[in-house]
């Protein structure tokens, strides 16, 4: 990148101004603005850049904030969990491998109910062979954060803004995400917020504070008369938290005009009944490939976690759509089908809708027209739930092969 | 000959793809990033994601349209209508006008004449501009840094942004003198182009994408990997990964091997993270050192810090590789 890419942050934004910038660096001007007390995190590729851009609006001296070097990404999400739970703003960012390793901290951070927030640089696990490059590792695993899921730079961008919001409104754990490199790395068109809007969005509430006038416990040891009262206790928690990230998308929308929903639609009264259902970068794939593909439409996902159920059942029965083609970027070696597709079907139990899953673009593999147009093609034969529900495309069988696709 | 009337037209409902070539260092993706930057509608910019090194051959893609919905696709560029190449010595190395259509342009920094460029890349169904940036690059700037200087010559061919929408970018992206040279050098680079018009222009409404190119088809499919994950050194190697890397056109230097004082104590092909020490084994059953893997070397000079009889010397590239590197890094 060129010289000083945080460089329009380094002022107050008093207008709205277009730019261009890669998604990491946007997120990194976003979470300035939120005016964040901590940054903790340890760098990853593709995540670097997101904190990079961070420590330059540091040391510039335009954002104060603790920049924290930690040794590991365990680390980082404790130190940024107990920064947290003591009443700052925190902001941390990995993905991949960190994220791993970040595990056992992860519940910690839902338990008490620190409203903290991590980028997502999706990328791929190491196995069976280690790739920098973008996969779904974010959904196989479920601790009961909160997470939407972006699609372009400016989402990412507006996700890292709204994502404060949410947390803090629900006070759960917020990660937000888009797809490793190929956001985080590429240069897109956007458009930021007034500082001062983004103040008025993301206003500093009292939170939890830890003080020697008030001593407490975080996380002490219970006896099996308590454990499952504070598991249904936060269970009942997570329940108004799809309505409070709808309430963040319609004050977001109010402040910066800017319309967001927790599933968004394209094209779904379409002559075949048949919708594309996916989120993050690969929705703007199709929606490329559908001005020339009229007879199906999209469905995307932004608010992945909590998983909105009802909406989805809603804009199905609504809409009359017969047929779903899960494109996923993940797979399960165990499952009946992969996590984000199993979210799916059982919203679609009820219903009977029919549905495959296509398994895409693990690894970086470039997700193409080409995909699009099989899966369209197979879903068209597709009758009844019978046999596999899962399988992988754009797939090499041999050196001359693609895995069930006639060239 | 194109017009700015037809790119406008074009821009509507089509997308105009560009690939940029450079080596690590060079600015290709800054030079990719200010053409999202100057352009009037939507842009996308994508680096070839992975790692960069400063020497390594580089590609950057843009898309660009004035319909939102175009430029929303996240796919790769397969079939760019104009390619500019920042060093001419990749114009040997790497295959420029891939997936390039017919009477797309190749812009190129060098001082070689058009014919002698249409021989290299064994096509004459393309147009060609040349710009010897790295002389204006020298003259203005200062310094071989010529990113900035070709998107000069794209504009003067391809009418995607005009000059003062360029400036403009440049002025955003730089400060004070840096953004003064830089625009005095693109002036300089508009008029000094060299066009070779073969008179055919390229349809922008095909777009030529192979269908399933993405998969490289040719390497092992799923079914011929026998153990996926682990490959051992000494056995035929699978060719993915690094192997297939030309890691040795990356390097500052040559190094070179002294047969002679060699005593085969082995330090060398245990630190070389790259497997580009040669070893053999010898009729006596034991390895014996054999050479250096001149594909792979990236000459990090490990080896030669660890050899203890100094039979590993290094000698600088007078190659491609080596104009890379800044001049006030020991570079020429």
């Amino acid at each position: 990148m060129s010289i000083e890419p945080m460089r329009i942050f380094f002022k107050e934004i008093k207008e709205p101004i277009r730019t261009t910038m890669i998604g990491n660096y946007a997120v990194a001007g976003a979470v300035t603005q939120t005016d964040p007390d901590v940054i903790c995190a340890f760098p990853i590729t593709p995540q670097t850049q997101s904190v990079e851009g961070l420590s330059d609006v540091v040391h510039q001296g335009r954002l104060k904030a603790a920049f924290v070097n930690v040794e590991s990404e365990l680390a980082a999400i404790s130190y940024s969990t107990a920064a947290s739970a003591a009443g700052a703003r925190v902001f941390t960012a990995t993905a991949s491998q960190g994220y791993l390793l970040m595990s056992e901290a992860l519940p910690m951070a839902v338990g008490w109910r620190v409203p903290l927030t991590m980028m997502i640089s999706a990328r791929a696990f190491n196995a069976p062979n280690l790739s920098i490059w973008n996969s779904w590792e974010f959904v196989l695993t479920d601790y009961g954060w909160n997470c939407i899921v972006s699609e372009n730079v400016q989402e990412t961008y507006d996700a890292a803004i709204l994502s404060v919001m949410i947390s803090e409104d629900s006070l759960f754990p917020t990660m937000f995400v888009h797809d490793g490199f190929i956001i985080s790395h590429s240069v897109q068109n956007l458009t930021l917020i007034p500082d001062a809007v983004v103040l008025n969005l993301t206003p500093k509430k009292p939170r939890h504070t830890i003080t020697p006038e008030h001593p407490g416990t975080w996380g002490g040891i219970v006896t099996p008369s308590f454990f499952m009262e504070g598991r249904k206790n936060l269970d009942e928690a997570k329940e108004p938290v799809l309505n409070i990230i709808e309430n963040a998308f319609k004050r977001f929308r109010e402040a910066t005009g800017r319309e967001y929903n927790l599933i968004e639609t394209y094209n779904l009264d379409n002559s075949s009944k048949t919708a594309f259902i996916t989120m993050g970068s690969m929705c703007g794939n199709i929606v490329s490939w559908m001005t020339k593909n009229k007879d199906v439409g999209l469905i995307k996902i932004r608010a992945y976690r909590p998983f909105p159920y009802e909406q989805l059942q809603k804009i199905v029965k609504d809409h009359n759509i017969e047929k779903l083609i899960i494109l996923e970027k993940s797979d399960s070696l165990n499952n009946l089908l992969p996590p984000f597709s199993s979210s799916i079907a059982t919203a679609l139990y009820p219903l009977g809708t029919l549905f495959r899953c296509f398994i895409v673009g693990l690894g970086g593999r470039d997700v193409t027209r080409d995909e699009f147009d099989i899966a369209k093609k197979k879903m068209e034969k597709v009758t009844d739930m019978k046999g596999k529900l899962y399988t992988y495309l754009g797939v090499r069988e041999t050196k001359d092969k693609i895995f069930e696709v006639d060239t | 000959m194109l017009t700015p009337e037809h790119i406008k037209e074009v821009l509507k409902d089509h997308t105009i793809n560009l690939r940029f070539h450079a080596r690590g260092g060079q600015g290709g993706v800054t030079a990719s990033n200010l053409c999202v930057e100057a352009f009037y509608g939507f842009g996308i910019c994508q680096p070839r994601f992975g790692a960069e090194r400063m020497g390594s051959p580089t590609e950057s893609y843009v898309r660009l349209s004035a319909n939102l919905d175009l430029i929303r696709s996240n796919e790769q560029v397969y079939s760019p209508h104009f390619v500019s190449v920042l060093d001419p010595s990749l114009l040997g190395e790497i295959d420029v006008t891939a997936g390039l259509p017919k009477g797309g342009w190749l812009i190129v920094n060098t001082t070689i004449d058009q014919l002698t460029i249409q021989e290299t890349v064994k096509r004459k169904d393309i147009n060609i501009a040349t710009i010897d940036a790295t002389r204006i690059a020298l003259d203005v700037l200062g310094r071989n840094i010529t990113n900035t200087i070709i998107l000069g010559a794209l504009l003067r061919v391809s009418y995607i942004f005009t000059f003062e929408e360029l400036s403009d970018a440049i002025m955003r992206r730089f400060t004070g003198e840096l953004a003064a040279k830089n625009i005095a050098a693109i002036k300089q680079a508009i008029e000094e182009t060299c066009i070779y018009d073969i008179g055919l222009d390229p349809d922008f409404t095909v777009d030529t994408k192979v269908p399933w190119q993405q998969l490289d088809l040719g390497l092992p499919g799923y079914k011929e990997l026998d153990k996926a994950g682990v490959w051992y050194n000494d056995e035929e190697v699978i060719s993915v990964g690094s192997n297939q890397v030309n890691t040795g056109s990356w390097g500052e230097w040559d190094v070179l091997w002294d047969e002679e004082k060699c005593t085969d104590c082995a330090q060398c092909w245990y630190i070389c993270p790259d497997f580009a020490i040669v070893r053999k084994k010898g009729e006596d059953g034991l390895w014996h050192m054999a050479g250096i893997d001149r594909y792979h070397c990236k000459s990090c000079l490990n080896c030669l810090e660890i050899c203890p009889v100094d039979a590993i010397d290094k000698r600088l590239k007078q190659g491609p590789a080596a104009c890379a590197v800044p001049e006030e890094e020991g570079g020429k």
